[in-house]
């Protein structure tokens, strides 16, 4: 049978502005889906952009392509092949004034196949 | 099938006479995860908050991929099971800091008239190579211990590799011992779930020699362990604990090549038993990070085994 395993890589963190989830080796899986969940929010924050990344290093990172666009109170899923060894996302919390000090309480789930 | 065809690596380990787990991680991580709290609070929330149990560095199979280097791999296969902290640590007298550790869990539960148990591992520890130059001095320390219950107490035997603190170097192992701290002064002066003893990795008072409340050093020479000569090379080396489960305390600890002697009146705090958990065998294996680095602890197959009062019998009449 496959391997499966789902790392909770990021359990209800509180971040802000430019943020980077917990970097994860993936080389096993032959497929992987970041579910992501906005658990809170402050005030004036309305979501987070989010960028999946690949490493060959897991130091130095490249925007793979796939994006997700995660609204205060929702979640959303993206589905991924093809990725190498290393696997994070890089985040933007977006708030509805610009002010820099909006937050959002972040849960990522990266569910691993193969 | 006979115990060395359980194993990956037969001549890395010497287990007692039953295997509990042989666990190579070329097939997957074997029950090993990510060490986590109670989520029975009201909106799932932890049932400890004395410090951040959320965001301790997850667990995952690793090839041991090295920026220069590349896929190092394991001692037999591609992958370890590697523990990684993120890049923040608190001072040696602080509480551990929010993602300063990274903690492996197996849930096992006490075999039939199991009397001692052992857990071995091929360990090898590196810093991420972030940045020019040798990360030796980047971890503050690893280790391994037993969350264990029996009829009568919840106990956890452990020890600790002190690798450096604050930046400085003291290379020395270290064993989980009983404390006399109160409840207040185990649990950061909140009342806590933890009983004194319990979960002696993230409890009491921290000391700036690296000490805390509930360890106690193995006296001898330093031991340092092999970091190699740049941070993206890996040595794998053998670990093994044996604890007494009749009399709750340790029989013997050997890192690498060196074997160490407990003193006679070693064994950790005999903490009240909880609800549930009776007949718990939990081995648990950490990493902490000294500082602004991201350290890594990578396990190449782990053995847990064990004897029971037969065996016992049987080997002293031979």
């Amino acid at each position: 049978m496959k391997q499966f395993y789902t790392a909770v890589t990021d359990l209800r963190r509180r971040v802000t502005a430019d943020f980077a989830t917990f970097p994860y080796e993936t080389g096993w899986a032959d497929e992987a889906t970041y579910f992501v969940t906005i658990e809170e929010s402050s005030q004036h924050a309305v979501g987070v952009q989010l960028a999946v990344q690949l490493s060959a290093d897991g130091i130095r990172w490249h925007d793979e392509g796939t994006t997700m666009s995660v609204a205060s109170g929702s979640a959303e899923f993206a589905r991924l092949t093809h990725f190498g060894g290393f696997l994070r996302l890089a985040g933007t919390v977006e708030s509805a004034d610009g002010q820099q000090d909006a937050w959002v309480v972040v849960t990522v789930r990266l569910a691993l196949k193969g | 099938m006979t115990s060395a065809t359980l194993l990956p690596l037969p001549g890395q380990f010497s287990p007692l006479s039953r295997i509990l787990a042989a666990d190579d991680f070329d097939r997957g991580m074997n029950g090993w995860m990510d060490l986590r709290p109670n989520f029975v609070d009201e909106g799932f929330a932890a049932h400890s908050r004395e410090l951040d149990f959320e965001s301790w560095g997850s667990v995952m199979l690793s090839s041991a991929t090295f920026p220069f280097a590349g896929t190092h791999g394991s001692a037999s296969g591609t992958y370890s099971l590697r523990l990684a902290t993120r890049s923040e640590a608190a001072g040696a007298t602080e509480r551990p800091a929010s993602g300063s550790m990274s903690l492996a869990i197996k849930r096992l539960s006490r075999p039939l008239r199991a009397t001692r148990l052992k857990v071995e591992a091929l360990v090898a520890y590196t810093t991420e190579q972030d940045r020019p130059g040798l990360g030796v001095d980047a971890m503050r320390a690893f280790g391994l211990f037993v969350d264990l219950q029996d009829g009568d107490h919840r106990y956890m035997p452990g020890v600790r590799y002190v690798n450096a603190v604050d930046g400085v170097r003291v290379r020395r192992w270290q064993y989980y011992t009983e404390t006399t701290a109160s409840a207040s002064e185990w649990n950061y002066g909140e009342p806590g779930w933890h009983q004194p003893g319990v979960d002696p990795q993230w409890f009491g008072e921290r000391h700036a020699d690296g000490s805390t409340a509930a360890t106690a050093w193995f006296e001898g020479p330093q031991q340092q362990l092999i970091y190699n000569e740049t941070d993206d090379k890996i040595n794998w080396m053998p670990l093994a604990l044996e604890v007494d489960l009749v009399a709750r305390t340790y029989t013997s600890l050997s890192a690498g090549d060196r074997e160490y002697s407990f003193p006679q009146k070693a064994r950790p705090t005999l903490a009240p038993t909880y609800d549930n958990i009776g007949g718990l065998v939990n081995p648990v294996f950490f990493v902490e990070t000294d500082g602004d680095r991201r350290v890594s602890l990578y396990l190449d197959s782990v053995v847990v085994s064990y004897a029971t009062a037969d065996d016992d019998r049987a080997g002293a009449s031979r």
